[in-house]
């Protein structure tokens, strides 16, 4: 009954073809707009068909996907106007019970270019279009409607209203842009093809819902879900085969859709691609494609193989060293002890390790639950974190060294021999083992991390724990074994030289700790560590000063206190770091150009803001695809460059992939935790416009040239 | 020349994956493999089985009566036609409707009895799907879905009805009509030319994934 009305409707509205650019129906209300109100010969420019549907109502993109069928506009102009093909939006994927359909829901323009020839003589320009569109909701509906749109013709091309320019810039930004990397497939074992997109240096962390949207049916089947994989080196996705009968082609178009997160929000980006079919690349590192089960339960299997055998395997590692130095301490201290305590003792142990890596899962679960991805070693993309970690070997360094020794509860490394804190001390070794042992782990173990931390929760855990027991393992063998301890030498004044000596270690994992504080905070993270280290070694000395009933014990302590309270606001200076930049990785910054830009500089933005000069910077980074889309569409377009020229804009580019310090500062400076970010300082302004983290090419030069004209 | 040999290769063992662990919710059926066996009812309350059909051509139609993408061959009479030179050629053509209960589609034996009435439509049967059973097996995703089975059971043609993806009956005329074009093939024992085309029309109603 509704669809009937609707088709009424339809057919009534569509009736008038007079002066109709609106058709209304029961479901969407189509308009035919156009960027111009005043068409120039020779001149292209844009209209749009706007389908504004009903909630729940969606129309279809270009590959409708498993079910619909695209809009299509037939044009009837006058000789010699062209109209070009719908440039579509980036569609949305549309899952309706299993069948993937590619549309939009909300609102949509359809973007077309029209060119009417040089030589065009009226003094109008009558455009006449009629559109198909299939709309559906649970039910769908074959809509069309019939547009008429006359634009006076005159001698230079005028723009519409601020509103319709608002929408087609809207719209524009909503059309996937030319990718900026090459992309390649492979076929795997199974058939089906996999797709890698080579964009390197990306950080993984800050990408999501990374989405390959085929271009037509046939090649690739549309999938509900896509398991893709971003790392530093570009985008995998396996894919599953379509359904055509022909050979797999040589090239797979499409449209690639992810999210990145930066300090301002997420943004969507989408690119265009083509990938063209590359034999060489290996199926064998296509571990996710074939996704039954019995391949994921032998992964599972492995994986915790791979766990128990890499957490063996860490004890080696030099993170982990500074913990076996405690380690040994501590079995020393037991050498001789009853066969009770030693177990007592290595199993306290293994308890620290396996709580901690639990606790570490949990952590890592709550984190992926709350924000998306994480990436192992997370805790010492923290500055403060690395800070902390570096005290705390120092302390203990200390401690071994004999400058103090610690009464009370945390007496595993110190004199008391009563079991009961023994077992507390072997507990939080193990504790700290796990937590130094991390940064080690993500090179040798990226295989099976890499597996846990993107397998449901359960598996995680399985994963880590596994880790946690192949750390413990060579303490509980010993703790177990009577003949493995029996070759362990008798107690004796060994002992104390032994512990004396193992504190190098311990000052050595310190200064490793601060080298990593550099590269997360920079030069002053150094002075405000080794400041730190100051303060606590005095406090301690401090504290040792005198017996515990001299008159000035008092006033020792409040200074030790102060002292330590000073050593932590340290922490707090180095803190404020950007999260993204966090990682020392980064690698030459070969994705920036300076192509027309200045390299940026304090020294050359003060200059050129001195001398009254309007200057634009561009904070970027190789790793930024969102500062790399504004480049594309607002920044790097002949009309921004044009504007750039005409305003003599001095032009300061900033390249941030590497975290250039100067920079860093100046992001602080303007509180802002990271790229993109933009400023333009008016001539004579001392102070910049921020401008926002999604830039057009409108935007850009109206900002370029508004100043101009107040200056005037 | 390696590009055949890669396909082959590939095809094969991309449909062992399949047969091993079927992942999507809706299976894909196979070209050159035993297509998915089933048991439905008709309208009439007759049981069909699709092993008992071994030995004849079988073609699958599912179908949605609110569907104008099915409305668009019914109402040129260009579905009742196909049935009919099928029939003619002792094929057995299934009407399967496969709406869920409540969807768009969804009809009980008397409605679908009606429906076939008023279209003088010429099926061998309608078969009940409610439960989405055979579209599921056969990975169907539109209204109307083709498929034709082979004398041997094997299933050797899926896809849409015709070559031009729209609503509009006036199309069809100009159309490749795939179906008929693989069962004039298929009865002159020759391999169907156009195998695997794309499906088009409105999304098969299927119950609400749980």
């Amino acid at each position: 009954m509704s669809r009937l009305l609707a088709f009424l409707v339809s057919l009534v509205l569509a009736l008038p073809a007079a002066a109709q650019s609106v058709v209304t129906t029961d479901n969407v209300r189509a308009e035919l707009l156009s960027e111009v109100s005043q068409v120039k010969p020779g001149e292209p420019f844009w209209v749009a068909l706007r389908e504004t549907m009903q909630p729940h109502w969606h129309t279809y993109w270009k590959n409708p996907g498993d079910a619909g069928q695209p809009t299509d506009i037939a044009w009837k102009l006058p000789a010699g106007v062209t109209a070009g093909p719908i440039v579509w939006p980036t569609p949305t994927k549309i899952d309706v019970s299993g069948v993937v359909n590619y549309g939009f829901e909300g609102d949509v323009l359809l973007l077309v270019k029209i060119t009417p020839p040089a030589d065009f003589t009226g003094s109008t320009l009558p455009l006449a279009a009629e559109a198909n569109w299939l709309v559906c909701s649970d039910v769908c509906i074959p809509e069309n409607g019939k547009f008429t749109l006359t634009l006076p013709v005159g001698p230079a091309a005028t723009p519409a209203d601020p509103a319709t320019r608002a929408l087609f810039d809207a719209a524009r930004r909503q059309v996937p842009m030319e990718s900026p990397w090459p992309a390649r497939f492979g076929v795997a074992k199974s058939g089906d093809p996999f797709l890698v997109v080579d964009a390197k240096g990306l950080k993984p962390d800050t990408i999501r819902d990374v989405y390959f949207f085929p271009a037509e049916w046939g090649a690739v089947a549309n999938m509900a879900t896509q398991s893709a994989r971003v790392t530093a080196d570009g985008i995998r996705i396996p894919l599953k085969k379509g359904d055509a009968k022909a050979a797999m082609p040589q090239r797979i178009a499409g449209t690639l859709q992810l999210s990145e997160k930066t300090a301002d929000g997420e943004h969507r980006q989408a690119f265009d691609i083509a990938a063209t079919f590359d034999p060489t690349l290996a199926a064998d590192a296509a571990p996710l494609t074939a996704s039954g089960d019995d391949g994921e339960t032998l992964a599972l299997w492995k994986a915790l193989v791979f766990a128990l055998l890499g957490g063996l395997i860490l004890n080696l590692m030099p993170c982990v060293f500074p913990v076996l130095a405690m380690k040994a301490a501590s079995f020393v201290r037991l050498a001789g002890q009853s066969r009770r305590d030693i177990r007592r003792d290595g199993l306290a142990y293994a308890a620290g390790v396996l709580v901690t890596f639990g606790l570490m899962a949990a952590v890592v679960l709550a984190i992926r639950a709350g924000v998306g991805e994480v990436s192992w070693g997370f805790q010492f993309q923290s500055p403060i974190f690395s800070l902390l970690i570096a005290y705390l070997f120092f302390v203990v360094g200390l401690n071994l060294s004999g400058a103090f020794e610690v009464g009370g509860r945390f007496t595993g490394l110190g004199q008391g021999l009563a079991s009961r804190s023994g077992t507390t001390g072997a507990f939080f070794t193990g504790a700290l083992a796990v937590i130094v042992a991390t940064p080690c782990t993500a090179p040798f173990m990226a295989a099976a991390l890499g597996f846990a931390l993107s397998k449901p929760a359960p598996q995680t855990v399985a994963v880590l724990l596994a880790m946690g027991l192949g750390l413990a393992l060579p303490y509980l063998a010993l703790a177990f074994t009577p003949a493995l301890q029996r070759l362990m030498p008798r107690p004796g004044a060994w002992m104390d030289r032994l512990r004396q000596f193992l504190a190098f270690p311990m000052y050595a994992s310190a200064v490793w700790m601060i080298w990593v504080l550099t590269q997360q905070a920079g030069a002053d993270g150094v002075l405000y560590a080794l400041g730190g280290m100051i303060l606590i070694a005095f406090a301690i000395w401090l504290l040792r000063l005198g017996t515990p009933v001299s008159p000035t014990v008092w006033l020792r302590r409040g200074v030790a206190a102060l002292a330590v309270l000073l050593a932590f606001a340290a922490a707090l200076k180095v803190e404020d770091q950007p999260a993204t930049a966090a990682s020392a990785s980064g690698g030459p910054s070969a994705g920036v150009g300076f192509d027309g830009w200045e390299r940026f500089s304090r020294a050359r933005l003060d200059e050129a803001v001195t001398a009254r000069k309007p200057v634009f910077v561009d904070f970027t980074a190789a790793w930024c695809i969102t500062c790399l889309v504004n480049e594309r569409v607002a920044l790097e377009t002949a009309n921004t460059r044009h504007a750039f020229e005409q305003t003599g804009t001095v032009k300061l580019r900033g390249d941030w992939t590497n975290r250039d310090p100067e920079i860093t500062a100046m992001l602080k400076e303007l509180g802002r935790a990271g790229v993109p970010l933009y400023l333009y300082w008016a001539p004579g302004a001392d102070r910049p416009t921020i401008l926002p983290q999604i830039l057009t090419e409108a935007s850009v030069i109206a900002t370029l040239t508004s100043s101009q004209q107040a200056k005037r | 020349m390696s590009n055949v040999v890669v396909h082959r290769r590939s095809l094969l063992l991309g449909s062992m994956v399949l047969a091993v662990a079927p992942v999507a919710a809706h299976a894909t059926s196979d070209l050159g493999k035993p297509a998915p066996l089933f048991t439905a009812t008709d309208s009439n309350g007759k049981s069909w089985s699709l092993a008992g059909l071994r030995g004849k051509i079988v073609v699958l139609e599912t179908t949605n009566h609110g569907c104008p993408y099915v409305g668009k061959h019914y109402r040129s009479g260009n579905m009742q036609a196909q049935q009919r030179e099928a029939a003619a050629g002792g094929m057995i053509w299934l009407t399967v409707a496969s709406s869920a209960p409540g969807k768009q589609g969804y009809v009980t034996a008397t409605q679908a009895n009606e429906i076939v009435a008023e279209h003088h439509a010429a099926p061998a049967a309608v078969l009940l799907d409610p439960e989405s059973a055979i579209a599921r097996a056969y990975g169907a995703t539109v209204t109307p879905h083709m498929y034709i089975i082979d004398a041997s059971g094997v299933l050797v043609y899926k896809g849409g009805i015709d070559s031009i993806a729209t609503a509009d009956s006036n199309d069809i005329p100009r159309a490749k009509q795939y179906v008929r074009a693989a069962l004039a093939e298929l009865l002159a024992d020759k391999p169907v030319t156009d195998a695997s085309t794309r499906p088009y029309g409105c999304n098969l109603k299927y119950a609400e994934s749980a």
